[in-house]
């Protein structure tokens, strides 16, 4: 695969990556949000397949292959779980309305690419767009974790900012050394095992969501 | 001369032909509604035989209703039919930058047109005085305040690239200089599409089927009218539907014919139907699929296409 194709098809990939979160920012309900976070994570395998095949570097058939065992099967099915195990209702609770969010995101997305093209010196490998398309992507998900109360809604956007980093990566400096990027899938794992057992135990314990904890604070 | 004599006969044939088709489109759209909700359904020409039944019946309006009252379906109908002249269907000789064939105006001109036919079907509805009238009018005007800064950020997405906000242009313009369909490009399709729903008063946002329900826009405002007037007002509606589909395609998917070649013409029309057609089955499937969104849900749900017709224009300039 020819670099200008891979930049093209990295583009359009990034395109719709902004659009698979400004659907998880408008989602009303919480299976909507955790498949469309499923859906961005198969874009980002596809972006590193596609990054790799042109690059030639083995590494990054490694990551996409992580990417979709673990972003795209594992991780949703374990929040699906966890919802299925809480029988939450489905409805996912603002602390601001959507509309101001979305107005935000819109916000962040003109100011990263505005900033990004200040960092003339950042050689990127492959195209244009990918790097400001990273950084939004990752502020954006810290804007979902800040903007919503339920905790499962919160992993949400923390897998979303985390797809972010890893595009951010990918595109920039044909992804981060191996090691480092099984680590970061790892915490990750860890990261998302550990709330959904918090979160699970809050609710059979004292049967109130993570966000009453609040309360709590003397 | 012979160019500019050309140009109006494309563009009236164009529109004549969008105003024939307008009603055929609908009732695909129903037919692929019905097979999908496993019923038989009426022929796709049952619109057809709707406008004739109107069109040959008598007027009932009002007591309180003004002269403007009788006055306005036609006058819905006639802005409806401008802006079908503004749209290429199937001609659109490739041009450079600027120069135009059709000298008749521009996308944002083709907005306008329909914006001036929302407003007049929302003034007639408050005129005769019906509650539900009012209802209709005002919900609509609060959607179109919604709808039209979307579809205008579309439109300048896909301009900046063309240079010129002239559909003919757009559509004709060698594909190579439209640097292929792009990253912004699908963003200001996304947008598009959910607008497409909100344009043609489709089931998240509207409910085309309905007269009894409180949810209705569209219908709403249509409920004063009888006969002649009612058949104008639905017969624009059916040509506001086809006019923002080829508006779609000659934004997204120009395929048209460069010259009056007879098989390009042939080409150019086949395509057209080709997109008719799959934007129909859009429509039928999101349509089948969901249910109507509360009202004051609404501007969440275009709010959407709001953002992502802003990222598209970002795409582009930054």
């Amino acid at each position: 695969m020819s670099i200008a194709l891979a930049s093209y098809l990295i583009g359009i990939i990034g395109s719709l990556l902004l659009l698979t979160m400004i659907v998880i920012l408008e989602a009303g309900d919480l299976y909507r949000a955790i498949y469309t976070m499923a859906v961005q994570s198969f874009l980002i395998a596809l972006a590193g397949a596609v990054l790799g095949s042109a690059t030639g570097n083995i590494d990054l058939w490694v990551i996409a292959g992580l990417t979709l065992a673990v972003k795209v099967v594992a991780l949703p099915w374990l929040l699906l779980m966890v919802i299925h195990r809480m029988r939450i209702h489905r409805k996912i609770e603002v602390l601001m309305p959507v509309t101001v969010t979305l107005a935000i995101a819109a916000a962040i997305v003109m100011l990263t690419f505005y900033l990004s093209s200040s960092l003339g010196s950042v050689t990127q490998v492959i195209t244009g767009n990918a790097l400001p398309i990273g950084i939004s992507l990752m502020l954006i998900g810290i804007l979902v974790m800040m903007s919503r109360r339920t905790a499962l809604m919160q992993m949400v956007g923390l897998f979303a900012s985390e797809n972010g980093i890893f595009f951010t990566a990918m595109a920039v400096s044909q992804g981060m050394p191996l090691i480092i990027e099984i680590g970061v899938t790892l915490d990750v794992i860890l990261g998302a095992l550990v709330m959904g057992v918090i979160i699970l135990r809050v609710k059979s314990s004292i049967g109130s969501d993570i966000a009453d904890l609040d309360e709590l604070k003397g | 001369m012979e160019l500019a004599k050309i140009s109006w006969i494309s563009a009236l044939g164009q529109a004549a032909l969008l105003v024939m088709l307008g009603p055929l489109v609908t009732g695909v759209i129903q037919k692929i509604k019905a097979r999908l909700q496993c019923r038989q359904g009426a022929g796709v020409t049952q619109p057809y035989r709707d406008l004739v039944k109107l069109f040959r019946k008598g007027t009932v309006q009002a007591d309180t209703a003004s002269p403007f009252f009788r006055i306005a379906p036609a006058l819905v109908l006639g802005a409806t039919l401008a802006a079908a002249l503004l749209v290429p269907v199937i001609f659109a000789p490739v041009t450079s930058g600027a120069a135009t064939l059709l000298p008749l105006g521009d996308a944002l001109l083709l907005l306008g047109w329909l914006a001036l036919a929302r407003f007049l079907t929302a003034a007639a509805a408050l005129d005769a005085g019906g509650a539900f009238g009012g209802m209709g009018a005002s919900r609509e005007m609060t959607v179109a305040t919604l709808v039209e800064p979307a579809l205008i950020l579309v439109i300048f997405s896909v301009a900046v690239v063309a240079g010129t906000t002239d559909l003919g242009a757009i559509a004709g313009h060698p594909v190579a200089m439209r640097a292929s369909f792009g990253a912004s490009d699908l963003l200001a399709l996304f947008a598009m599409l959910i607008l497409l729903i909100a344009e043609t008063g489709r089931i998240p946002v509207d409910n085309p089927d309905t007269h009894l329900e409180l949810t209705m826009l569209h219908e709403g405002m249509l409920l004063e009218h009888s006969g002649p007037g009612l058949g104008c007002l639905v017969l624009a509606n059916h040509t506001k539907q086809i006019v923002l589909m080829a508006f779609v395609q000659s934004l997204f998917f120009p395929f048209k014919a460069a010259g009056m070649d007879p098989l390009a013409l042939a080409l150019g029309l086949l395509a057209f139907l080709l997109g008719a057609l799959a934007l129909s089955v859009f429509l039928a499937v999101v349509e089948s699929m969901y249910a109507k969104l509360r009202f004051f849900n609404l501007p969440q749900f275009l709010s959407v296409s709001l953002l992502s017709a802003f990222l598209a224009v970002a795409l582009r300039l930054l």
